[in-house]
């Protein structure tokens, strides 16, 4: 890394008072591909849209829901490789953690921890902000969690959220669907709408990711789980 | 201090010359034993160094959650260090979990703790004892290096040579032939606790003065002394 050179950090106050790179970052987040989760009353979803630029792209080779440790997972907006790092630095601190306790890591725990790395990338010298948000998502002991991590290193609990394009609108319209009832199945059913409302062109389980995590654990949908969520929609 | 027996160490090397050893033995003996729904821990409570007596009173026993005791004999100061940084990360675990470390965990960690001293060991014996997240007794025998086993039953320090094969042959009806182990009792634990130290002190006279006896139930703990001989 460039830190031997820089001994400043390069996440500077503006005279008002904001950390202008982490704003943009932020920005960048918000043009990324749309991300979703919801937490049901047994589980909680994650789904992200994987648009590809090109249509001889291998879709199947890009994954974008990833398993930390058999009960979290994790999805994200903004940049892929920001966010692959971040993918490695958390199933680390998992196993570390696991191997001083032999227990899982609690969600909460590992949110902290992961959410401490990105916050020392606003106040280390010579690197710059993450440029991702973060959707993980776990299940400890008896209960389902689902949390948000922002460049900044702040991190929300949330009962259902969306990221990236279009997010203002997503959540607006989680508002309206949510209700703390849902079980996992509807949770999945109302998570691929909020994609939809933000999708251009026909959605398939070509182009779009779930994961759920539930007292079983975390898995990814296999692309015929994803085409008959689909199906009750059309 | 008077003229006293050289230490072990002194004279290791070169017998003409004095070697300095970081490491001394406090003596001490630990017992623990397990059944289905509590765990009992003793230590005797004579602290020493070659034929002379540091305490009487030096319990060996140190309580760490609700539901999980430490046992540590050897290296006092060892001991006593040891004791202090798990005492710290216990504290730092559950302010960071906002819970209590469950059983389990602090053998893990001990495990780990003791290991990252790999070439400069804790020169400590330990028996760690809790009630295990379904209420069940446990308890876990380590060595200096962090080697760690999970247990029903065991003894450490100066006299396990005496009573860990006393142990064998009581609960688990070792080395005996048309013997059935009996069912592990809070009655039976204490008789066996209470006379494998009257022996052991019979014969190591690093063991002695009392025995300090805790019990671990879900309800609580509680502690029971007994005098042994002090000579």
């Amino acid at each position: 890394m460039a830190t031997e050179r820089y001994s400043f950090s390069l996440t500077t106050f503006s005279p008002s008072g904001k950390l202008v790179q982490i704003e943009y970052a932020l920005a960048a987040v918000a043009a990324g591909a749309p991300a979703v989760g919801i937490k049901a009353k047994d589980g909680v979803v994650l789904a992200s849209e994987k648009k590809h630029k090109s249509i001889l792209v291998e879709e199947h080779s890009i994954i974008k829901v990833e398993t930390i440790t058999d009960h979290i997972g994790m999805v994200y907006s903004g940049m892929g490789p920001d966010y692959r790092l971040l993918v490695r630095q958390a199933r680390k601190v998992a196993q570390q953690y696991f191997r001083t306790y032999l227990e899982p890591i609690p969600t909460t725990q590992l949110v902290q921890r992961l959410a401490a790395v990105m916050q020392e990338y606003t106040q280390s010298g010579g690197v710059r902000p993450f440029g991702v948000s973060l959707l993980i998502c776990g299940w400890d002991i008896d209960r389902p969690y689902l949390f948000q991590c922002d460049p900044s290193g702040a991190y929300f609990p949330w009962k259902a959220t969306a990221m990236g394009k279009n997010f203002i609108n997503g959540r607006t319209f989680l508002e309206k669907r949510y209700n703390e009832d849902l079980e996992l199945d509807d949770a999945v059913h109302t998570a691929i709408l909020t994609l939809k409302e933000s999708f251009e062109g026909q959605m398939s389980s070509d182009n779009i990711e779930i994961g759920i995590c539930n007292s079983s654990g975390f898995r990814r949908l296999t692309p015929a789980e994803v085409q008959d969520y689909l199906a009750n929609i059309a | 201090m008077a003229t006293e027996v050289m230490e072990v160490g002194d004279y290791m090397r070169d017998p003409r010359k004095h070697h300095f050893s970081p490491y001394m033995d406090n003596g001490g003996t630990t017992v623990a034993i397990a059944g289905d729904d509590f765990v009992m821990v003793a230590s005797d409570l004579r602290l020493s160094r070659g034929f002379n007596i540091f305490s009487r009173e030096q319990s060996k026993i140190f309580g760490l959650t609700p539901k999980t005791m430490l046992a540590s004999t050897g290296c006092w100061a060892d001991v006593l260090t040891l004791n202090k940084v798990l005492q710290a990360r216990l504290t730092m675990y559950s302010h960071e979990h906002h819970d209590v470390m469950s059983t389990t965990a602090v053998a893990q960690l001990l495990s780990t703790m003791l290991y990252w001293r790999r070439f400069f060991p804790y020169y400590v014996s330990n028996i760690l004892v809790g009630l295990d997240e379904e209420g069940k007794g446990v308890v876990y025998h380590y060595d200096p290096v962090g080697h760690m086993e999970k247990l029903t039953y065991s003894a450490a320090g100066a006299s396990v040579s005496q009573i860990q094969p006393l142990l064998d042959n009581q609960i688990d009806a070792l080395n005996m032939k048309n013997v059935t182990p009996p069912k592990m009792t809070k009655e039976l634990a204490h008789q066996l606790i209470h006379d494998a130290f009257i022996s052991a002190a019979e014969r190591d006279i690093n063991t002695g003065d009392g025995v300090i006896i805790h019990t671990i139930t879900k309800e609580g703990t509680s502690e029971e002394k007994i005098k042994l001989r002090r000579d």
